[in-house]
């Protein structure tokens, strides 16, 4: 016969009392199992995407767009204003018109006869139209320079949205007060290297023009000192509009701005003598021209800007080659072609196959511009995009001027190199990221959501201690009669605290057993119907979070609950529940 | 067997001592049946508890098989508790998740089929026979407290106490009930001390001490 007092007949007996309990054990170590994995996952996923860079180290200019742009964007715009209220004084009431009205309002007889009266029509006639299409000019130029310094404060909005989210990733209000504030320009700005583009032609032209108004008044005065000189003074000639000190500074700053936009179109400046230099440092396997640019994916954690590689055809076999990737369908990208290949997770993650397409034109947060198809599917340990240098170089403004350089470390030189590297560009044109760099901010971006984590898991451990103690404890007091009767008859005291910890270390492990169970039913099917199709990746059987991460919860719950048990058995006095009359 | 010699038992209340046992001095012989009998508070169960060992005097000693409690650590108390004496109490102190005869085991020493068909054998001997898988819920009071009665005698014990055992039955089930620890003092040559306030249920006793003031009046 067996022990009536057995934990099978415990188990089996209570189940009205144990099963609760276990299944609210259960589902908060599932809770934990999945929070947890779904951590591990995007940091995984993090590290996977950012992969390449545990071979590679990028070289990237450190200008932007913002510091080429700003400076003359905004004093051209201070002068503008300035300008525009001259050309409406020249062109207004008693200026050009009025002028060119009085001139052509001479007599006939002597404006033929004197061919420095038709000289000075001419000029004021040109005068007249260079004030007219310079006024013209200023309009969309005014517009233009402002469109693209909101291009400027977009970006800025958006890296400080980015890194709200990044600080407080569970809070929703930055996002939604931006898309808000955003949406509907959103949508209406065109791309930010054609709005170069028209404002370029439109400083062109206004630069032209005001160079036209300026000299035509400069004519005017001369015809008018010629004529008064050579004693054929008019009394009714009027005295013409002088050219003003403001239009030469807004011609300078005009060209100065001309200058600027020019240089943009260019290389950063040194790019050939550091790829050249790079090449010469020893434990150096590869170094490349990159015109790089990114796509916007989903890392679980939030969405990430995914490196791609504009390299040349050599360049694209040999980056295959040093990961150990190979094309699985499809084909490397073309020269000088709108084509990418990309990884296969990559390709799952942005929904696309063999003949589809990425770009600005489909997802406005990628960088790739316009909209280029997708010819080759890659697969192998790590990530990669690919993309033809020539393309991106000779079709995009931005891209030309913004190339850096992939430098391949021999396997053991990175650090060397990377020192070496960091000696070349110094600090001022260029600078390095590498897999330390980057792992660094996977990690920092991570952390937060870990500490959230850490202190959701400790206060469910807390709240389930709190919970499942106070249960077992008032299915103690249920069961007083029992332990009062099993001490007065001689059970040990100690005896009845094993029994009592047996029994609740049997409920809490059936619990984490069955916690952890569900939990791996429940990220497997996860992860085949989410996770993998989205190019995530998980590890359904992590022990490290399956074992380590939740077994504080039961264990803090049967201490907490053996503990007060424990401590009401030590203190059990049978006579007490042997002479209670209930 | 069971000596008791000059015992005191004080409750301390705030300033004032009660004094639940006071002095009393007496012997329970093998297999005597000695009932202890007065009114509430005059000290009856006290006395039990320390002639059990369950509780420790103030003053005065206790001693079974001419071993001294005072000798004996709360361990070993709780040895000769467990392997030497049985209990019936005013409550049967059932657990509920188990059967009759489970519960009659949970006394049990040595558990071996021996003592499962000793247990079975107690409970048909109780009329419990057809009644050995029941839950103590399925039982009526006076069937459960026979269910207690056969746990107290399982093991066989050297000694039974039993404390009000009837409190809580009606007059025939109380007799049943006492009838059967006299009939194990009878068979298993036991002895049996019974506290109770109904003098109805010592009619077999060889003894009757009557408890007043926490002492033995007669």
């Amino acid at each position: 016969m067996t022990n009536p007092l057995s934990l099978r007949n415990f188990y089996f007996r209570n189940k009205r009392k144990v099963l609760p309990v276990v299944g609210i054990l259960a589902l908060a170590i599932l809770g934990v199992v999945v929070t947890d994995s779904l951590l591990a996952s995007a940091r995984e996923t993090a590290y996977a995407t950012f992969g390449s860079y545990q071979k590679l180290i990028l070289v990237a200019p450190r200008a932007t767009r913002d510091q080429d742009l700003a400076n003359p964007l905004q004093d051209s715009l201070a002068r503008l204003h300035d300008v525009q209220l001259q050309v409406d004084a020249l062109d207004g009431p008693g200026g050009i018109t009025s002028y060119y009205n009085a001139v052509i309002a001479l007599p006939a007889q002597a404006r033929a006869q004197l061919p420095a009266v038709q000289r000075l029509e001419i000029d004021a006639a040109n005068a007249r139209y260079y004030a007219a299409r310079l006024r013209g000019d200023l309009v969309p130029l005014g517009d233009l320079i402002v469109r693209v310094q909101r291009l400027q404060t977009e970006e800025q909005a958006f890296n400080q949205l980015v890194s709200q989210l990044m600080q407080h990733p569970n809070d929703p209000r930055p996002l939604i007060t931006y898309l808000q504030q955003h949406q509907t320009w959103l949508q209406s700005v065109l791309p930010d290297s054609a709005q170069l583009g028209r404002l370029q032609l439109a400083v062109g032209s206004a630069s032209a023009d005001a160079n036209g108004l300026q000299q035509s008044l400069q004519a005017l005065n001369r015809d008018t000192a010629s004529l008064n000189r050579a004693g054929q003074n008019l009394a009714d000639l009027p005295v013409p509009p002088s050219p003003t000190a403001t239009i030469d500074q807004f011609r300078s700053a005009l060209d100065q701005l001309t200058a600027s936009l020019g240089s943009i179109e260019q290389p950063q400046p040194g790019l050939d003598k550091l790829l050249a230099d790079s090449a010469r440092i020893p434990g150096t396997a590869l170094v490349k021209r990159d015109a790089y640019s990114n796509l916007d994916i989903n890392l679980l954690a939030g969405n990430a800007q995914f490196d791609l590689y504009g390299i040349d055809q050599p360049g694209m076999t040999q980056l295959l080659t040093l990961y150990g990737d190979r094309v699985v369908a499809g084909r490397l990208p073309r020269q000088n072609a709108s084509e990418i290949a990309v990884s296969e997770e990559i390709a799952r993650s942005r929904h696309v196959a063999v003949g589809g397409q990425l770009g600005n034109n489909l997802d406005e947060l990628d960088r790739l511009p316009d909209a280029f198809t997708v010819v080759g599917i890659i697969r192998g340990p790590t990530r990669l995009g690919i993309i033809p240098l020539d393309y991106m170089t000779q079709h995009y403004l931005f891209e030309r001027r913004y190339q850096g350089l992939i430098v391949i470390p021999q396997s053991g030189h990175e650090q060397a190199v990377h020192e070496q590297l960091q000696r070349l560009v110094g600090n001022q044109a260029f600078r390095l990221f590498d897999w330390p760099y980057i792992k660094a901010k996977i990690d920092s971006l991570i952390a937060n959501l870990d500490s959230i984590n850490r202190f959701l898991i400790l206060l469910v451990t807390l709240v389930l201690s709190l919970v499942v103690g106070l249960l077992n404890n008032l299915f103690f007091r249920q069961r007083m009669n029992e332990f009062g009767l099993l001490a007065a008859v001689g059970y040990s005291r100690w005896g009845l605290i094993r029994r009592v910890a047996l029994e609740s270390f049997g409920v809490t492990l059936a619990a984490w057993l069955v916690g952890v169970g569900v939990a791996v039913a429940v990220l497997s099917w996860f992860n085949a119907v989410f996770m993998i199709p989205h190019g995530l990746l998980m590890n359904v059987f992590d022990w490290n979070v399956l074992a380590l991460h939740t077994l504080p919860i039961p264990l803090m719950v049967f201490l907490f609950g053996m503990g007060t048990v424990g401590w009401q058995l030590l203190r059990l006095d049978p006579i007490s529940i042997i002479e209670r009359r209930d | 067997m069971l000596s008791a010699q000059d015992l005191a038992l004080d409750y301390r209340s705030g300033g004032s001592v009660a004094h639940a046992v006071d002095t009393v001095s007496l012997a329970v012989e093998r297999g005597s049946f000695v009932g202890l009998i007065g009114p509430s508070g005059s000290g009856k169960s006290s006395l039990m508890y320390l002639l059990s060992g369950l509780k420790r005097p103030n003053r005065g000693a206790v001693s079974f098989e001419d071993r001294d409690y005072a000798s004996l650590s709360g361990a070993g108390l709780m040895r000769l508790r467990r392997h030497r004496f049985g209990f019936v109490f005013q409550q049967h102190f059932l657990v509920n998740y188990l059967s009759a005869v489970e519960n009659v085991m949970v006394g049990a020493v040595k558990r071996n089929h021996d003592t499962a068909a000793y247990a079975q054998e107690l409970l048909r001997r109780v009329g419990l026979g057809d009644k050995l898988q029941k839950r103590p819920y399925q039982l009526s009071i006076g069937e459960r407290q026979r269910v207690a009665v056969a746990r107290a005698l399982v093991h066989r014990p050297a000694v039974v106490f039993a404390d009000e055992p009837t409190a809580s039955l009606d007059q025939a089930t109380g007799h049943e009930v006492v009838n059967l620890l006299a009939d194990y003092r009878r068979t298993g040559g036991g002895s049996l001390l019974v506290v109770t306030h109904d003098p109805a249920m010592l009619t077999g006793a060889d003894r009757v001490l009557q408890m007043r003031d926490g002492r033995i009046a007669a």
